[in-house]
C-alpha cells in the first residue's frame, strides 16, 4: 500500500474555489467512511482548514488508478462541475509523503513555518482514528510527520521570531523585561495596528492597557474592549509614572513626545527601562529620546525590517528543511517496503 | 602528574572554551552553546583536581600565593559560572567568561613559574584559610557579576541600535542581566565584609605590622567601599542599566589590574 494525496491549497485556488470543498467536521466521519466503502482507498484522513482541502488516502491499487478515482471522488462529493486547471494536485509516493511532512512542518502554509497547522493535522488524523479510518500506513505516516515537524522545529530556525509587527513588538518587550506579567501599556492614539499589538501583550500576561486617544469615546471603547483604562489624552503624561511600553499611533503631525519633555518623566519612573513602539506616520516620538538611557525606541521601519529580517531567515531555512524531510520521507518509503530501495524523485502528478 | 601540570592542562581547555567563545559571539548566541559549557566542565574538572593536589600537598587550604590567589578566583568564577549555567539562558555567561578565566589561568600559571614549593605555608590556621578563601570568593563573585554585566552591554546595545541579532540571542531579558548583576555583587559583597571582618577581629596582627598602613587592607577598603558605592548608586539614587553596568566591570577591571600590585606591597600579605 502508498500513500497517496489530493486536494487544494491557497497556492493552487482563491478562496472562492476553496470553499466549495471545505468539509465541515460533522461531515467528514461519513466521508472517511464513503471512501472506504465505495473501495476508493483503505486508509483516508481529511484535512480541511481556511488555506487548506486534502484528502491522504492509502490504498493498495496503483497511483495511475487511485487518484483519477479520488479526484472523481472529491468532485462528486461536493457536486463540483465547473472547469478545473490546475488547482486540484495529486501526489504519489515519495512526493505525498514529503507533502504531508512540509505541511506539518508549515512549509506549505501561507505563513511560512506557522505552528498552528500542526494542530490543525493532529485534529484531522485524531477524527479519522477515531472512526477506524486509518491504518498501518497513514498511522506511521502521521506519527512520522509530528516527529518530523517537531524535529525541523527544533534544529532549523524556520519557525523562529516574529513576522507580524505586534508580534516583533511583544518579542523586543520579552527582550527588555524579566517578565510580562506586571507590565504597564499605554496606548496613545487608537489605531488597528496599536490595538493588535496591545492585545498581543495582553494574550502575554501584560497587567493593564491605558488607552488615550484625541477622541475620548474611541479611547472608552478601545479599552473597554482591551480591559483596561481610558484617560483623557491631556492627562496621559501623567500616568507616565507607572508605564513600561508605550504603544503610539495617533494621527498628530508633530511630536506627542520628544526628549525634552521624557527626560524629567524618566527621573520619575526612576531610570526604570522604558519600551516605546512608534508605529504612527507621521512619528509621534522624536527620534532623539533613543539616546536617553534606559529608553528602547522602535518605529515602524524598525519593527517591519525586523520582520522582513525574520521572514528572510525563515526563506533561507527552507533548503535546510526540505533535506531533513527527503531524508525521513525516503526512510519511511524504504522502511515500509523492508529494505527495497526508496522510490525515484519524480512526482506522480502535480 | 604534578598539579601545575595539570592546571595547565585546565587552562589548555580554557583557551579552547575561549576560542570556540569568539565563534559564539559572532554568530550571536543563536544557538544553545552547550559545547562550551562542557569545556568548561572539564576544565572545571581538571583545575579542581589541581587545586585539590595542590591542597593535600600544603595540608590546607591552596591560597598562600599569588600563583594559589589567581587560581582560586578563577577557580570561583568557573564553579559559579557551572552553576548558573544549569539554567540555559545563562549559559552564554560561559562565552564571556572564558577569555577572562584563559588569561587569569595564563597569568597565573606564568606566577607559578617562578615559585619555589615552600614545605612551609604562609598562612597557618583556620581563620586564616576562611578570611582568605571567603575575600577570594567575593572577587570571584564581582568577576562573574561584571561577566553578567558585558553580557547586559552586549545585549543592550543591540536593543538600542535595533540589531536583530538581539532578538535570535539566546539571553536572558536586560532586566533580568541586571538583577542577577545586583544579586552577584551583593552576594561578593557578603562575602568580602565577612572575610574583611575576620581578618580584623580574628586574626593576629604579624609583630611590627599595623593593618591601618598596610596596603593590602587600605585596597581591600577601598574596593568594599566601591561596591558599596556601587550598590547604594543602584537602589537609594536609581542608577540602573548602562552605567550601573559600566560602574559594575569597571569596578572589577580595577580588582584586576591592582590586586597583584597591592599584594606585592603588603608587609601583611607577604610575611
Amino acid at each position: 500500500m502508498a500513500l497517496i494525496v489530493i486536494g487544494l491549497s491557497h497556492h493552487t485556488s482563491p478562496v472562492h474555489v476553496r470553499e466549495r470543498f471545505a468539509f465541515t467536521e460533522p461531515r467528514i466521519p461519513a466521508t472517511l467512511e464513503l471512501i472506504r466503502s465505495t473501495g476508493v482507498a483503505e486508509e483516508a484522513v481529511i484535512l480541511s482548514t481556511c488555506n487548506r482541502v486534502e484528502i491522504y488516502a492509502a490504498t493498495s491499487n496503483g497511483p495511475q488508478e487511485a487518484l483519477p478515482a479520488l479526484r472523481e471522488f472529491l468532485l462528486h462529493c461536493h457536486d463540483y462541475r465547473d472547469p478545473l486547471t490546475d488547482e486540484l494536485y495529486t501526489l504519489a509516493e515519495p512526493s505525498s509523503v514529503e507533502h504531508l511532512f512540509k505541511v506539518a512542518c508549515g512549509l506549505d502554509s501561507m505563513v511560512l513555518g506557522e505552528t498552528e497547522i500542526l494542530g490543525q493535522l493532529k485534529k484531522a488524523y485524531d477524527l479519522a482514528l477515531q472512526h477506524k479510518s486509518t491504518g498501518a500506513v497513514l498511522n506511521k505516516a502521521f506519527q512520522k510527520a509530528f516527529n518530523v515537524a517537531k524535529q525541523i522545529r527544533t534544529e532549523t530556525n524556520i519557525q523562529r521570531g516574529s513576522i507580524s509587527v505586534s508580534s516583533v513588538a511583544v518579542e523586543l518587550a520579552e527582550k527588555i523585561f524579566s517578565s510580562l506579567d506586571d507590565r504597564q501599556v499605554m496606548v496613545i492614539g487608537a489605531g488597528d495596528t496599536s490595538e493588535k499589538a496591545a492585545r498581543a501583550l495582553l494574550s502575554r500576561g501584560a497587567r493593564s492597557i491605558i488607552v488615550s486617544n484625541r477622541s475620548h469615546e474611541r479611547a472608552v471603547a478601545l479599552a473597554t474592549e482591551l480591559n483596561g483604562r481610558a484617560v483623557h489624552f491631556e492627562d496621559w503624561s501623567r500616568e507616565f509614572e507607572k508605564i513600561d511600553i508605550v504603544i503610539s499611533s495617533t494621527a498628530a503631525p508633530h511630536y506627542v513626545l520628544d526628549r525634552a519633555r521624557l527626560e524629567p518623566l524618566m527621573r520619575l519612573r526612576r531610570n526604570r527601562p522604558l519600551l516605546l513602539i512608534d508605529i504612527a506616520v507621521p512619528r509621534d516620538i522624536e527620534p532623539e529620546v533613543n539616546f536617553l538611557d534606559n529608553v528602547y525606541l522602535y518605529n515602524i521601519d524598525d519593527l517591519q525590517t525586523i520582520a522582513a529580517d525574520y521572514l528572510k531567515q525563515r526563506k533561507e531555512e527552507i533548503t535546510r528543511c526540505e533535506a531533513i524531510i527527503r531524508e525521513k520521507a525516503d526512510a519511511l518509503i524504504g522502511g515500509r517496503r523492508h529494505g527495497l530501495p526508496s522510490l525515484g524523485r519524480p512526482a506522480f502528478g502535480q | 602528574m604534578t598539579d601545575r601540570t595539570v592546571f595547565l592542562c585546565a587552562v589548555a581547555l580554557y583557551g579552547i572554551s575561549a576560542i570556540y567563545s569568539i565563534f559564539l559571539l559572532r554568530r550571536g548566541f543563536r544557538e544553545d552553546n552547550r559545547i562550551n559549557y562542557l569545556l568548561l566542565l572539564g576544565a572545571f574538572i581538571l583545575h579542581t583536581l589541581a587545586m585539590f593536589q595542590r591542597g593535600f600537598s600544603l595540608q590546607r587550604c591552596p591560597i598562600n600565593n599569588l600563583y594559589e590567589a589567581t587560581m582560586f578566583i578563577a577557580w570561583t568564577i568557573v564553579a559559579s559560572y557551572l552553576l548558573l549555567g544549569a539554567w540555559v539562558r545563562l549559559r552564554f555567561l560561559g562565552a564571556f567568561a572564558a577569555p577572562l578565566l584563559f588569561g587569569l589561568g595564563v597569568y597565573a600559571f606564568m606566577l607559578s613559574l617562578g615559585l619555589k614549593q615552600t614545605a612551609q605555608p604562609d598562612f597557618s590556621g583556620g581563620w586564616q584559610s576562611l578570611h582568605a578563601a571567603l575575600i577570594f570568593l567575593s572577587y570571584g563573585t564581582f568577576g562573574l557579576g561584571s561577566l553578567a554585566a558585558v553580557m547586559y552591554l552586549n545585549q543592550e546595545h543591540d536593543l538600542k541600535f535595533h540589531r536583530i541579532r538581539a532578538l535570535f540571542a539566546l539571553v536572558p531579558p536586560i532586566q533580568r542581566l541586571e538583577l542577577i548583576t545586583v544579586r552577584l555583587l551583593l552576594g561578593g559583597f557578603v562575602l568580602l565584609t565577612a572575610g574583611l571582618l575576620i581578618g580584623a577581629f580574628a586574626l593576629q596582627l604579624p609583630p611590627g605590622t599595623r593593618y591601618w598602613t598596610d596596603a593590602k587592607v587600605i585596597w581591600s577598603l577601598i574596593v568594599w567601599g566601591l561596591y558599596l558605592a556601587l550598590l547604594i548608586l543602584h537602589w537609594r539614587f536609581a542608577q540602573r542599566g548602562r552605567r550601573f553596568a559600566w560602574g559594575t566591570v569597571a569596578s572589577f577591571a580595577f580588582i584586576l589590574l591592582t590586586f597583584w600590585g597591592f599584594s606585592l606591597l603588603s608587609g601583611i600579605h607577604n610575611q
